[in-house]
């Protein structure tokens, strides 16, 4: 059994100021000279970091991206990141501002995303979403795959509970973001959208055996699900 | 796509850890995280100490007042220990009266102090049956990972340790009290008590020092409190799934090691801080 | 006063030692140099310590010292906003909570949240507002919680500067850092970022705190109370931009920091 007891010379937090802190009023080069130029990166041309409200330069120069804004005919950065200049073919690069995760990514119109059923009921699923694209969303966000948008054909004949239950993990595409009184609203009527992971009554995990069913490995038995066509990108362990 | 398991299965991915007697965050089964102790960093507070484990982060300050005792305990003064989970340190707390987790911990330091004679109520009389001291011994988490009991306890210790009272005098002629800040004493500590905390996973496997992650999932959390003589103080368990004699024996004997660890960590910082002043 | 149930409760009348101290308090002086050495009527301000991503629960955190007021600050969100109407559906909802730890002053404060931290949320709202690019979070709320665990003065100027740290931490798209700084008048001459003694004992003097957006060039907040003549209000603002200017590098520094350590460029490709 290891000792995990210690004392942590300067506990950071909360340590009252000393004089020998690194980060001092009056000794800060300007902003404009923080370059990263690390051994690791010596092949590498060296990358601008910014913060909120630096501008980057003019508009003329380059093509906003994503994480600037515009203001007055230049760009200016909305994001503490690191800056980008991408050349896409066009006269001008494309600039934007990224950071090391996409944090905060919200679920978008027309975004892929991976959800979790929480429950059911005969005219819709209601979901938790957990992933944008391949992003993990930090904080869940709610989502309602009514009965007309879980399968493109015969939708009078959908049945929620033949299609999905709780626990399951589904791939869906955002189609709105709701009013006022709904959440997200998702679908699953495409052939690469639907259940990628269930657990059978017996809670083994089910391998899909047609798009609207799936067998469990112990038992036999075989269940129905909206049953997606999983693409080798979104495999899931 | 490890992380895609971790969110949509969470039991699941602890349990293939479990299996192989480690956790997702490389300790073992009854390894405690990196516990790391700051006191009298905040001047505005009579005593007060920060503690980190992990991440979980619990500050305490304790203020001094001053009050008349009750009519029924004319010679002891009061401890007021308050527990706070304020929105800042998880997004599942929400502003407003304190919650349910809250008040049971509040409830849970209240008890340890009691129980435990940490510091006997006497030891704050300043004039019996007129005057005495209350200490408001308020505790904050600032992070919360799981397991702030363990956390709440060691920085209320320390907190206590911290504390300097001034001087009191009771003017004779006009029997107002006069407060001679320049003059100080410190508490004195009867007992060192130390919570360890426990949980128990799909009603088997045992686990120190739970993250919040790990006690949500558990089927059972356990709390024992024992000070420096091996005496059990307190124990906590809040239902969950049943435990036997020999587990819980066992969960005895690692609090015990840890008493001794924590004290040995609260000597030390108390002695560094006194030799630096 | 109703009883509180939910806490444990103490005596029900309990008086802080300061009131009985058998010797008045220093007093401070009105003129020449400040207690702690610092000049009047220049924007003085404390040397802080600024630290980003200190707790791991939230987005983004921040933590500040600037002389021994200590304070910290974490986002969460963008989440699902709790109460929905017409305006969410097209831009995202800002939230601020700020409050004084009970130990964070020489008197003790109570649990219940006053109406001074009503208020001081209240401004932190009003002075973050304008920064943040809400229109990027449609349907979501950014939760921002404020603590105050030591106050020795210009708690609202320092909670806006920690704030604004801790929205960039976490990666809210804003159009600038803010930054806040305060002053206090005192007779003839004024104090910039005043200590608690100093902001206690020129209560007949005027503060005022000023929320500055500094790429921009821009006031998001401006708060003031007490008597302040004209002039003397146009001079303050002056002032206290000029110390946010002195800031400005500091917390820029930090930010870069916090950056470096999370993570290294991506590649270029």
């Amino acid at each position: 059994m290891r000792s995990s007891v210690m004392v942590e010379e300067p506990v950071l937090l909360l340590l009252p100021f000393s004089s020998d802190w690194p980060i001092r009023i009056d000794s800060s080069p300007c902003l404009s000279q923080w370059e990263v130029g690390s051994a690791l990166l010596e092949n590498m041309s060296p990358m601008k970091l910014c913060v909120p409200g630096d501008k980057l330069c003019s508009e003329e120069d380059c093509i906003p991206g994503t994480g600037v804004y515009l203001r007055h005919g230049y760009i200016y950065s909305a994001l503490a990141g690191y800056v980008l200049k991408k050349n896409e073919g066009e006269k001008r690069p494309v600039i934007s501002v990224v950071r090391e995760t996409e944090a905060q990514l919200l679920p978008d119109v027309g975004a892929i995303v991976t959800c979790k059923v929480t429950s059911i009921n005969p005219r819709f699923a209601k979901v938790q979403i957990l992933y944008v694209g391949s992003t993990p969303l930090k904080d869940r966000f709610r989502g309602t795959i009514r009965k007309e948008d879980v399968r493109a054909t015969e939708k009078d004949k959908v049945e929620i509970y033949k299609s999905f239950r709780p626990g399951d993990i589904v791939l869906a595409k955002v189609i709105s973001l709701g009013d006022i009184q709904s959440n997200y609203l998702l679908t699953t009527a495409e052939n690469e959208l639907g259940v990628v992971v269930a657990h059978s009554e017996a809670g083994a995990q089910m391998i899909p055996i047609s798009w609207c069913e799936m067998q469990c490995p112990c038992t036999q038995a075989k269940e129905f699900r909206k049953v997606a066509r999983v693409q080798p990108e979104y495999l899931q362990a | 796509m490890a992380a895609g398991f971790k969110t949509a299965e969470p039991l699941e991915y602890h349990r293939s850890f479990l299996k192989e007697n480690c956790r997702p965050d490389g300790r073992e089964l009854s390894e405690f995280r990196t516990t790391t102790l700051n006191i009298g960093s905040i001047t505005t507070a009579d005593g007060s100490a920060l503690v980190k484990m992990g991440n979980t982060t619990i500050i305490c300050g304790i203020k001094a007042e001053l009050a008349n005792p009750t009519v029924d305990a004319p010679g002891k003064g009061y401890i007021v220990p308050n527990v706070d989970l304020p929105p800042l340190c998880s997004s599942r707390f929400r502003p407003g009266p304190p919650g349910e987790q809250a008040q049971a911990a509040s409830q849970f330091i209240a008890d340890v102090i009691e129980s435990s004679e940490v510091i006997e109520t006497e030891d704050l009389c300043i004039d019996r049956g007129k005057l005495c001291w209350v200490l408001y011994c308020d505790i904050m988490c600032l992070d919360y990972d799981g397991n702030i009991l363990d956390a709440a306890v060691v920085a209320l210790l320390a907190a206590l340790r911290n504390t300097q009272l001034p001087e009191v005098t009771v003017n004779k002629e006009t029997s107002t009290p006069e407060v001679n800040f320049e003059k100080r004493h410190r508490l004195h500590i009867h007992k060192h008590p130390v919570g360890t905390s426990f949980c128990v996973f799909d009603d088997s496997v045992l686990i120190v020092d739970p993250t919040a992650e790990e006690e949500s999932l558990s089927t059972a959390q356990l709390t024992v409190v024992t000070d420096e003589d091996d005496r059990l103080c307190s124990l906590h368990k809040p239902g969950g799934s049943s435990m036997s004699g020999e587990k819980l024996q066992e969960c005895i004997n690692r609090a015990t090691a840890r008493q001794r660890e924590i004290q040995k960590l609260i000597e030390k910082v108390t002695h560094s801080v006194t030799t630096a002043q | 006063m109703p009883t509180d149930t939910k806490r444990v409760r103490g005596p029900e009348v309990s008086q802080s030692p300061v009131l009985f101290g058998c010797r008045p308090a220093a007093v401070l002086p009105s003129h020449g140099p400040r207690a702690d050495g610092r000049q009047r009527d220049q924007a003085d301000v404390r040397p802080v310590f600024v630290r980003c991503g200190l707790v791991s629960q939230a987005n983004g955190s921040a933590y500040m010292e600037a002389g021994s007021t200590k304070l910290m600050c974490c986002v969460y969100g963008p989440r699902e906003t709790e109460r929905k109407d017409e305006t969410d559906m097209k831009c995202g909802r800002l939230t601020t909570d700020m409050r004084l730890a009970p130990f964070s002053c020489p008197v003790r404060g109570s649990w219940i949240q006053g109406t001074q931290d009503k208020d001081l949320s209240l401004m932190l709202y009003e002075s973050l507002q304008p920064a943040v690019c809400l229109q990027k979070y449609p349907r979501s709320q950014i939760e921002v919680s404020v603590m105050v665990l030591e106050n020795s003065g210009s708690v609202l100027a320092h909670a806006v500067t920690c704030a604004s740290l801790a929205l960039a931490d976490a990666g809210i798209e804003m159009y600038d850092l803010v930054l806040g700084c305060s002053l206090c008048q005192d007779a003839g001459s004024y104090v910039v970022d005043p200590t608690y003694a100093e902001e206690t004992s020129c209560g007949s003097g005027g503060g005022l705190t000023v929320a500055f957006l500094p790429s921009l060039n821009q006031i998001s907040g401006l708060q003031s109370d007490g008597e302040m003549s004209e002039e003397t209000l146009t001079a303050g603002v002056r002032t206290c931009i000029e110390g946010c200017y002195k800031l400005y590098p500091v917390i820029q520094q930090a930010l870069i920091q916090a950056l470096r350590r999370a993570a290294p460029p991506p590649s270029e490709s």
